[in-house]
């Protein structure tokens, strides 16, 4: 039995005297997993990598046990959505999906019926004979999601999947998504819309100029930055009263009265010691009605990280 | 919500004129083509036969170093519309290889990027554009064409004297117009193709694979139709008849020049055709 | 993996590809190429066949056509051989002096033509030409075919095919799709290169076949007859095989070259100077050439062009040709060891598309 992870040991991957990726050593377990990074950060290049259209110059990568080099098995249990845009000339979407099905070794009758499946599966059934290069870019990005579903892989890449789909098509993937991970696959994709990533992903992968620089879930990689303040906003009756009463503690760093007096935007050192300190100032009768984080979504995360990077 | 009214006001300041504009084009393309190393290559490449026809007219200017050779060699070492023309005909190889290489990437990209529409936008109309494209070339095939071969006329003229240059001053003329047809030519195969195709290098090998097919496609007419009329079809004959007839050379078996000159015009009016149906700033997608 | 399911796999990539080639409209020059030397010779079909049915009415006796004497006026050879099948008069003379009329006069004796030439009323030259000389025919053919099919059609037209598997993808940015599937890189290039093997075979062997079959049509029936009993099958054969034969070689060479250079029409350009000047080199260098093994496939030699310089000619010396064995043999060699070269560089083959 395959191992059930994306293992990534030391790899570095260098395009002429640009670099690619540098020493990334990654574990990728099942379920939803982001890339993240801003452009040029090195997200294609881990997923290029990860599907053998590029090879390491150093490192070693396994794909749920299986070597980017051997193709023949791992293209068998791997989908990927390239962020390419080109479709073989002249081909309608059906055609596209169903050639990847006959190189992987399917009947035509199979082959025909797990295209229409894909196709159904991403709403693009109505446009299965329309010609690929007359699709919108949305389409585009739907039939190649198309063609990555249709064997029913087990690792499924996709590079900026949700770039040009409306919200609702938008909502389905998701859905798609966490339908394939609950079913103990490996979803990893990359995306430049964030706060979607925030929602969508089981962990996150934080990557610029080539490098690793988070890993893990949202919340754990936040609660791992103690350096980093996090802000809360507070509503509540006495926003000054309790304003005052926050700064005589240690761990807050700024406190910010609303204009409207009924609410504050704290920085905290220390999460534990603000939830006690909250706590207690309920306990002495100040009415705090939400306590609701500013910041742990991965926009601000990634601010923190790589600073101006983006 | 504060709207604020924004008045649009047009750049006041100085414009460059209309042909500092029309130069941009060719400016950059030279530099970039020149910063290509096949270009850079054939175009060092294409000097050794015209300094070997050097050093054939010093010899030939040398009567010490003639003494001694027969009528026959005296004959073979004579400069004349011979000779010129033989040093067209290498020289227009050079020419078909270098708009090979270099002609390709001054249209093929722009249409791939999608790249005319921006250039239409600014005030640069579509002859122009063609116009700066084709000077791009006018300019790297002149290099290895007619300045060469004037560049020899003149240094004949210097060495065999005034009387010379007198009665064969029709010699350098037919060299610069000889070459500016076949450049015009050879130009026109190296845009039209790299309009057809959009492909860079596909249209490299379509501009190679014109003069050699249509070279074999001729004498295979010739031979199977047992005529002569069909090497009017292949470039480099027919031009090689026309610079006969414009440097007063013997005639090479085969059509007349007038003839020859009809069918290359049809050929350059038919890349003309192309190119105007290829080069518009909109694209329909089939 | 057995090696039957990539065998199989290998030929599904190939049927894929296959229509590709045929119907893309990026092909219809090859067709272009294959098909063109078919023209001429229906042109001359036809024009020996109009001839023939033209002249059948005004045949004149050979013996009387034979009799006639340069010097001999135009009425007299009027009077004596009767009315020509063809007649043109035109005036000619230098500027400013008196122009000379000249008459050409064309007789049929049933097999050949005969042309007149007569200056002022004299004859001046006289020739005679078959109307159709088959074995003249099959040497033109012989020629087109080694000169134009091998040299020019079937190289560009590979050149095109093969180009277009690899560095046509690339330049398409869809070579991924391809990679993407679950198939070793060499049984991808297996599949293209049988795909682009069969594509280009079958364009340029029918189109050598339709080019035969043209240049055998307005032939004498009598001699037609002969030549299909005795060689006729045969030649067609190995034209065929011959054109086959410089697919293999010059699709295994473009396929690599794709693959292995950016630019393709650089190897193309030396490949294309090596070949030509194939017939100048020593007898060893001859051997390293895909035209050395087939042309010696083409049952004819090819004549020697006539047109060519002097130097050239002087310089021509055709190697022994190999023995047919050792020829489709060496073809074999030669095309393994560049495939081989191929499937190394296809392995090491990344997806970083550049902006050609």
């Amino acid at each position: 039995m395959s191992a059930p992870e994306i293992v990534f040991q030391e790899v570095s991957k260098f395009y002429g005297e640009v670099l690619g990726v540098n020493h990334v050593t990654l574990r990728i377990p099942s379920g939803i997993t982001s890339l993240v990074g801003p452009n040029g950060s090195g997200k294609t290049t881990l997923m290029n990598l990860m599907a053998g259209l590029i090879h390491p110059d150093r490192g070693v990568i396994t794909v749920r046990g299986l070597s980017p080099r051997d193709p023949e098995r791992l293209m068998r249990i791997t989908g990927y959505a390239t962020q390419y845009d080109a479709a073989p000339r002249g081909v309608t979407g059906l055609d596209f999906v169903t050639t990847g099905l006959l190189l992987a070794g399917h009947g035509k009758q199979e082959a025909s019926r797990r295209a229409w499946k894909s196709l159904e599966r991403v709403g693009m059934n109505e446009a299965a004979h329309r010609k690929v290069a007359a699709y919108s870019k949305g389409m585009r990005q739907r039939v190649r999601l198309a063609v990555a579903l249709a064997h029913d892989p087990e690792v499924l890449i996709l590079d900026e999947p949700l770039n040009g789909l409306d919200p609702l098509v938008r909502a389905e993937t998701i859905a798609l998504f966490h339908e394939f991970a609950a079913q103990g696959r490996h979803v990893v994709l990359s995306s430049h819309v964030l706060q979607e990533v925030d929602v969508i992903s089981d962990r996150v992968i934080l990557i610029a100029n080539g490098m690793i620089i988070a890993e893990g879930h949202v919340r754990g990689v936040r609660e791992e930055i103690h350096e980093h303040p996090s802000q809360y906003i507070i509503r509540c009756r006495d926003a000054s009263r309790i304003a005052a009463l926050l700064f005589e503690q240690d761990h807050i760093t700024q406190v910010q009265v609303h204009e409207d007096r009924l609410g504050l935007l704290v920085a905290t050192r220390n999460q534990r010691e603000f939830s006690r300190a909250l706590t207690r100032i309920s306990l002495a009768g100040h009415t705090v009605e939400s306590v609701v984080a500013a910041d742990e979504n991965v926009d601000a995360l990634y601010k923190y990280l790589i600073g101006g990077g983006r | 919500m504060a709207v604020y009214k924004r008045g649009y006001t047009r750049y006041q300041g100085a414009l460059t004129g209309h042909w500092a504009r029309f130069f941009v084009l060719p400016r950059f393309a030279w530099r970039r083509l020149l910063e290509q190393r096949l270009v850079v290559i054939l175009l060092v490449a294409a000097t050794f036969w015209p300094l070997l026809c050097a050093g054939f007219i010093y010899v030939s200017n040398h009567a010490d170093l003639l003494l001694g050779f027969d009528q026959k060699m005296s004959a073979f070492l004579r400069i004349d519309s011979r000779f010129f023309v033989i040093f067209m005909n290498a020289q227009s190889v050079f020419a078909i290889l270098l708009s090979a290489f270099a002609g390709p990437s001054l249209i093929a990209p722009d249409l791939a990027n999608g790249a005319l529409s921006l250039y239409f936008s600014r005030p640069i109309s579509r002859v122009e554009y063609v116009l700066a494209r084709l000077l791009v070339l006018l300019g790297m095939l002149s290099l290895v064409t007619w300045v060469p071969g004037v560049l020899l006329f003149f240094m004949q003229s210097a060495m065999a004297g005034w009387s010379w240059f007198a009665s064969n001053w029709q010699l350098g003329v037919g060299v610069f117009f000889g070459f500016l047809l076949w450049i015009l030519l050879v130009s026109l195969v190296a845009m039209a193709s790299s309009a057809y195709v959009r492909w860079r290098i596909v249209a490299g090998a379509l501009v190679l694979g014109v003069f050699f097919v249509l070279a074999g496609a001729a004498e295979l007419t010739n031979a199977v139709l047992r005529v002569e009329w069909a090497s009017a079809f292949n470039p480099g004959r027919a031009m090689n008849q026309i610079w006969c007839a414009m440097l007063g050379a013997d005639p090479i078996p085969g059509p007349n020049a007038t003839f020859c000159f009809i069918v290359v015009s049809i050929m350059a009016a038919l890349l003309l055709f192309v190119l105007n149906r290829k080069l518009r700033p909109v694209e329909v997608v089939s | 993996m057995t090696a039957e399911f990539r065998l199989r796999q290998a030929w599904t990539i190939a049927r894929l590809q296959l229509r590709r080639v045929f119907f893309s409209k990026r092909s219809s020059w090859v067709y272009l190429l294959a098909l063109f030397p078919s023209v001429p010779f229906f042109g001359h079909a036809i024009e020996v066949k109009l001839s023939q049915s033209r002249y059948a009415s005004r045949v004149t006796a050979a013996a009387i056509l034979e009799s006639i004497r340069e010097g001999d006026t135009d009425e007299e050879v009027l009077k004596t051989a009767g009315e020509p099948v063809h007649e043109r008069k035109f005036r000619r003379g230098p500027r400013g002096e008196a122009s000379v009329e000249y008459r050409n006069l064309i007789y049929f004796d049933g097999e050949r033509r005969w042309f007149l030439h007569f200056e002022a009323g004299i004859l001046q030259n006289k020739r005679s030409r078959p109307l159709i000389d088959f074995e003249d025919d099959r040497k033109v053919f012989a020629g087109v075919f080694q000169y134009f099919y091998l040299r020019l059609a079937v190289f560009f037209g590979c050149l095109g095919i093969f180009m277009n598997l690899f560095r046509g993808e690339i330049l398409d940015k869809t070579l991924h799709f391809w990679f993407l599937a679950p198939a070793r890189r060499e049984v991808l290039l297996a599949g293209k290169y049988l795909a682009g093997l069969i594509a280009a075979t079958l364009i340029f062997a029918t189109g050598a076949a339709l080019s035969f079959g043209l240049m055998l049509w307005p032939q004498d029936a009598v001699e037609l007859s002969a030549f299909w009993r005795a060689q006729g099958p045969e030649h067609l054969f190995w034209y065929a095989t011959a054109a086959a034969a410089g697919c293999v070689g010059y699709g295994s060479l473009f396929l690599a070259a794709g693959l292995l250079v950016r630019n393709p029409v650089v190897p193309a350009i030396v490949i294309l100077f090596w070949e030509g000047i194939n017939g100048i080199l020593p007898a060893a260098l001859q051997k390293f050439s895909v035209l050395y093994y087939v042309q010696s496939l083409a049952p004819i030699p090819p004549p020697m062009d006539a047109n060519a310089p002097a130097l050239i000619q002087l310089l021509m010396s055709p190697a022994d040709p190999p023995s047919t064995v050792a020829a489709v043999c060496g073809l074999l060699a030669v095309t393994a060891l560049v495939l081989w070269i191929a499937s190394r560089s296809v392995q090491r083959i990344e997806i970083n598309y550049g902006t050609d």
